[in-house]
């Protein structure tokens, strides 16, 4: 099994880029949940991009028959 | 008084749209781009007040590279009394004086919904290649691959995804911010952050990969 990215959320860059925009902590603090859920949807378990034939749909399972 | 180059933010995009409900998406769309092409949006909305506005909005074109000007939705207003949107082509003026002053600090870009419309709205821009984005996100997100062409960008099809995901939670982020105004700077703001959040992820993934292999 493929070792997983070391993607994490909060990361250094994150703290930076809020710190640029004046985004207030409490305010981070959600957008940073919501970046959390978007990293499941967009990326694999071992950190490698997540791609759907249509974004927001997930791909199709194979039918068995 | 002309900036030194240092001054200008080489990443920077000054976004001169229309703030309205029916563009939304767009306005999502051109942020997220940016972001995955390694660009930084500005709006006038984002700076403090105080000044006039239009005194801000020239600060800002001048400490930006490059400009878009998206004339797709100058047109006369319903409610009455029709009133045409003058606010884009007088800040795509503006920009034009500026770039022919200093041509090496700044470049402009026309967006356009529609092929050949342009010309019937602002003839004098007769020579000008506009960029048409077809008035969808698809369209946005592709001209943006091709007014600024990197080796490294992410597919089209990447970049719809990180749309899709940051538009999906536009709920959660005007609740956050406090208001349902999405032109407002507390949310421009934190699209800008969501969109840089996602762009980074990418480009974290593929460095980690380059490594692997």
């Amino acid at each position: 099994m493929r070792k997983f990215i070391p993607i994490t959320v909060p990361c250094a860059a994150f703290e930076e880029e809020a710190k640029r925009l004046k985004i207030p902590k409490t305010r981070l603090k959600v957008l940073m949940t919501i970046v959390e859920k978007a990293k499941a949807e967009l990326f694999n378990q071992d950190g490698t991009p997540r791609l759907t034939a249509e974004p927001g749909k997930s791909r199709k399972r194979a039918s068995a028959d | 008084m002309p900036l030194p180059i240092d001054q200008i933010d080489q990443k920077a995009v000054f976004l001169n749209i229309p703030y309205d409900q029916e563009f939304s998406s767009l306005y999502v769309a051109y942020i997220v781009g940016l972001y995955q092409l390694d660009l930084v949006p500005h709006l006038a909305a984002e700076i403090p007040g105080g000044d006039r506005r239009l005194d801000r909005v020239f600060k800002l074109i001048k400490q930006c590279r490059y400009s878009i000007h998206d004339l797709s939705r100058v047109e006369v207003s319903v409610a009455p009394t029709a009133t045409p949107r003058f606010n884009m082509p007088l800040e795509l003026g503006m920009t034009i004086t500026w770039q022919i002053l200093k041509p090496r600090q700044h470049t402009w870009f026309v967006w356009e919904s529609e092929p050949y419309r342009l010309l019937r709205s602002a003839s004098d821009l007769n020579g000008t290649d506009p960029y048409i984005h077809d008035g969808t996100v698809e369209g946005v997100l592709r001209e943006l691959r091709n007014a600024f062409p990197r080796d490294n960008a992410p597919t089209l099809q990447r970049m719809l995804q990180a749309h899709h995901v940051v538009q999906s939670n536009l709920d959660v982020v005007l609740t956050n911010a406090g208001t349902r105004n999405l032109y407002s700077a507390s949310v421009f703001k934190a699209l800008c952050w969501f969109a840089f959040a996602l762009a980074e992820m990418d480009r974290i993934s593929k460095k980690v990969s380059a490594i692997r292999k």
